[in-house]
């Protein structure tokens, strides 16, 4: 915002395409316990204020050629009325116990605000400035600052952006983008010697690079390449309880430090490709890979093989990245019939196959750990299998006009761990334009392998009616009503008002 | 003899059956070619190589929501009027289309245009004259057409495409009309299977936004109508919603699409954002309302088998040192949760098969190895610490992978922070990494 603005004024007396959106959810439900309390109760009022101008430059409608500049703001106000205040208070009589910290953090938070521009110097340069997005192979990311990319004629594209890492615990900010593995956030009126392990949030300094390719459509690729720092104090401490000052690290350190790829092919009558991958330089090690293809049978019929590598990886400053966290790699099939312009269905199978230790740690061997003197052999029992699976499938179909949607999904997973099946029937009406009809049935059986006790079948159903008052206005109210043995009954009430201006 | 006599009716009755099957069909009328109400007589197929570049075989014409629906109450042949007889060029009758910059232009020829060579009068279109001949009788061209009907005829009616399209600039550099429109010289009536295909397209627009490229770029607003929702392009159109071809991106919004759009958001975000704005991504990656079309109903409940099978789907939306660990701390399911709330071992098995000795399956030691971001969800490193530290109560159960010593010095140099969480500065375990 604070870029953006002063950069707006020169164009303030230009005509543009101004956009006022709002969106607005209330929230009412209790979420019970398996022995019947209410355990959470929630009252949720979310708004989202958007606040937008479009073509600030007034460009001559259809030049492809013609600069374009627009600005994208977009708030939110996120409040919990049904948090005590023992959980958000520390000074209150019985947060002791019940105080639960960073809660109820960044009430308002900033979404997005950036002014853009496109296609300025003929063509060749970009810009974001304010908070943006960066969506890629790395993720979906955002920051405060500035991005500017050069358009070549040679297909190719480069951009460089850096700024700050949106961090929650800073004012009008989420922590929705920080790498995970840190409980972080505003520490105002806590005690150092405290919840040590709830860190102090810092600035995070990022910078960012990626090439990509442009203008041909049958074949695209992406390389970008992110670096985070972490800054400022960190509790490194984790029994400090008063007696001992607890022990303070400062220092610049990363924070995350990755390469990613991503690539997309298609032959427009035979199928296409895609595959991905991300380079964690702080492990030293690839953390995730991806391919797919795809066949077309026809013009209807699309088979198609994935293939998915992962490893969790996390903030530098976490050591969750020094457990052994071994990867899972996913391998499946799926077909899309479309049947009809108004009817399709798809389907898939999937294996999840793990990888586990299975063999005792020799030493100078190539034993996947290394246990430490305490560490008894003869207390360990290794599984015979280091590839355990899981399975599953999918089914969904859908069948809409342009008045009507009706749509089924069924899935199912089977494995060691546990099993979760069942389906949800949904449909949509709209009669005369602005009366809005719509519900939803379920029935999902699941079962938890490692809790046995914890095993239950939710029959549940959704009814919700509205009126639209135009292309994207509409008011809805929205009644859920799950039942299962745990819980018993559960009930949702919502209700939802969208607005434009257009 | 019984044969014989069998043999003489069969004689006799030979010409009778054959005059009753023969006259018949020599009196029905011959089946009568109908020309000029189709792009081929008799509403045959058109075959793919007449069709417009980027058909497809078999071809389900253009988009509907581009190209809207027509009615077409003429009739016409285009191979008769372009043939060397008639000497007709596209121009002809279309000459408007070489100065036309807006794909709303009219760009159908006049009826006057016709006049010459039907003897007709369109001079005064309130007033049209018959010609003399059979061509120049309005029925000629004009479907449904009684002389009843006087100076009626039905209306030609071709809605605009939602589309923008510069006919000038691409006749200006020599770009024919069958390039977008296929061999309608060898066509009668060109209908909607006549116009441009996507596909067909991009035989030119592959070029970028920079400039030097000239003007065939494969921006999405280069050709589609600008958007008035902050989109890139508009989608929405009273004769439907726009959604990507299967082959252009392999993006096809199949119903599964939910499930797989993270590969073409990955590699290309920007040909997302064509269509949909951000907020449409942050409904569901940085949402405060459950979308249900990614979480069933009840799934409050069941979410935990999900997380217990693996959570880098989880991961995608939520951040789970936030949005997991504060729910779970706060409903008491969390080692961390307030002591007023704790309600431990609602998640976990019995402690004799989580922690205790022998490790087996079951045992949170390989339920970490298959699934560290569960752990995550709830555990902050306090409680892992706890007996994975260089001190404390567990006093070393080393976490790390072998052979982690040989590659330690460069994480200890970018980061020392984690390493200090466990080891003290003085720890001449650290020395090993220096």
């Amino acid at each position: 915002m604070a870029f953006g603005l002063p950069l707006l004024t020169p164009f303030a007396a230009r005509a543009m395409d101004p956009e006022l959106t709002s969106d607005t959810a209330a929230q009412f439900y209790d979420v019970r316990s398996p022995t019947g309390e209410t355990t959470l109760s929630r009252r949720r009022l979310t708004t989202m204020l958007g606040l937008s101008a479009y073509d600030l430059l007034k460009a001559p409608p259809g030049d492809p050629k013609a600069p374009d500049m627009s600005l994208r703001v977009r708030l939110r106000y996120d409040a919990d009325f049904g948090a005590p205040s023992s959980v958000t208070d520390p000074s209150a009589p019985t947060a002791a116990t019940s105080f639960v910290p960073g809660f109820s953090q960044g009430l308002v938070d900033v979404m997005y605000a950036y002014l853009e521009g496109r296609r300025f110097l003929k063509g060749w340069l970009g810009f974001r400035l304010g908070r943006q997005y960066v969506v890629d192979a790395l993720g979906w990311w955002s920051f405060d600052g500035g991005e500017v990319s050069l358009t070549t004629p040679y297909f190719v594209k480069a951009e460089v952006y850096g700024g700050l890492e949106q961090r929650g615990g800073m004012p009008l900010s989420t922590s929705r983008f920080e790498a995970d593995g840190i409980w972080t956030g505003n520490r105002q009126g806590l005690d150092r010697s405290l919840y040590t392990s709830f860190q102090p949030v810092s600035l995070g300094p990022a910078l960012g690079a990626a090439i990509e390719s442009t203008g041909v459509t049958w074949i695209h690729g992406r390389l970008t390449y992110r670096r985070v720092y972490n800054t400022g104090d960190s509790n490194v401490s984790e029994y400090a309880s008063g007696v001992v000052t607890p022990a303070i690290y400062n220092g610049l350190r990363i924070g995350s430090d990755r390469l990613g790829y991503a690539m997309d092919a298609s032959w427009s009558s035979v199928g296409g490709a895609k595959g991905g991958i991300v380079y964690d330089f702080y492990r030293s090690e690839v953390t995730h890979a991806y391919g797919s293809i795809d066949a077309y049978l026809g013009q209807k019929v699309t088979l198609s093989a994935d293939y998915d590598y992962y490893v969790p990886s996390y903030d530098g400053d976490s050591i969750f990245n020094f457990f052994a966290g071994e990867p899972t790699n996913d391998a499946g099939l799926r077909a899309n019939v479309d049947v009809s312009r108004n009817l399709s269905i798809a389907g898939g199978a999937q294996v999840r196959i793990f990888d586990v230790q299975t063999a005792q740690f020799a030493p100078g061997g190539a034993g996947p750990y290394s246990p430490s003197s305490n560490y008894s052999m003869a207390a360990t029992y290794f599984p015979t299998n280091g590839h355990p699976f899981d399975k599953g499938g999918y089914l969904h179909a859908r069948w809409r006009t342009g008045e009507t949607q009706i749509a089924l999904r069924g899935a199912g997973d089977v494995g060691d761990e546990g099993q979760r099946v069942g389906g949800d029937l949904s449909a949509e009406h709209v009669f005369e334009t602005h009366y809005v009809v719509s519900g939803r049935a379920g029935v999902w059986q699941w079962q938890d392998l490692l809790r046995p006790d914890r095993d239950a079948t939710t029959v549940n159903y959704v009814a919700a009616v509205g009126y639209r008052f135009g292309p994207r206005s509409q008011a809805m109210v929205d009644w859920e009503h799950d039942i299962n043995r745990l819980v018993g009954q559960r009930f949702r009430l919502m209700l939802l008002l969208t607005l434009a201006t257009k | 003899m019984t044969t014989l006599r069998s043999f003489s009716r069969a004689f006799v009755l030979l010409p009778i059956v054959a005059v009753l099957l023969v006259v018949p069909m020599a009196l029905a009328e011959a089946p009568r070619t109908l020309h000029g109400l189709a792009p081929l007589a008799n509403d045959q197929e058109v075959p793919l190589k007449l069709l417009p570049p980027g058909a497809f075989d078999p071809d389900e014409g253009p988009s509907d929501v581009i190209f809207p629906p027509q009615q077409i109450t003429v009739r016409f042949n285009h191979a008769k009027h372009l043939a060397k007889m008639v000497g007709a060029t596209c121009k002809t009758c279309h000459g408007a289309a070489y100065r036309s910059a807006s794909a709303a232009d009219t760009l159908l020829p006049k009826g006057a245009v016709c006049d010459a060579c039907h003897s007709t009068d369109h001079e005064d279109i309130a007033k049209v004259k018959p010609g003399d001949e059979d061509m120049g009788q309005c029925a000629f061209c004009h479907l449904g057409y009684k002389a009843k009907d006087g100076n009626a005829v039905a209306q030609v009616q071709i809605p605009r495409p939602n589309l923008l399209f510069n006919h000038k600039a691409h006749a200006d550099r020599n770009i024919g009309c069958p390039q977008c429109h296929g061999a309608v010289d060898e066509l009668e009536l060109a209908t909607r299977d006549q116009l441009p295909r996507m596909r067909g397209c991009f035989h030119c627009h592959q070029m970028s936004d920079a400039a030097s490229q000239g003007d065939a770029k494969s921006e999405c607003d280069t050709c589609h109508l600008k958007g008035d929702q902050g989109t890139g392009i508009k989608t929405m159109f009273a004769s439907g919603t726009l959604s990507p071809p299967r082959w252009l991106h392999n993006s096809e919004h199949t119903p599964d699409f939910i499930e797989r759009h993270k590969t073409v958001a990955a590699d290309d975000s920007t040909y997302c954002a064509n269509c949909h704005k951000s907020d449409f991504c942050t409904d569901c990656h940085d949402g405060r309302v459950r979308p249900r079309s990614v979480h069933p109903s009840d799934y409050l409940n069941m979410h935990a088998i999900e997380a217990r099978m693996a959570t880098q789907k989880c991961t995608s939306c939520h951040r789970e040192q936030s949005f997991c660990l504060d729910c779970h701390m706060r409903v008491g399911v969390s080692e961390s949760s307030p002591t007023a709330d704790r309600d431990s071992g609602r998640f976990h098995p019995p402690k004799s098969v989580w922690s205790d000795p022998p490790r087996k399956p079951g045992h949170h030691a390989f339920e970490a190895e298959r699934n560290l971001n569960a752990c995550v969800s709830c555990h902050i490193e306090r409680d892992c610490v706890a007996c994975h530290g260089a001190q404390g109560i567990g006093a070393g159960f080393d976490p790390h992978q072998n052979g982690f010593v040989g590659g330690c010095a460069m994480e200890l140099r970018r980061n020392p922070r984690p390493c200090f969480v466990c080891h003290e500065k003085t720890d001449p375990v650290l020395g090993k990494c220096q």
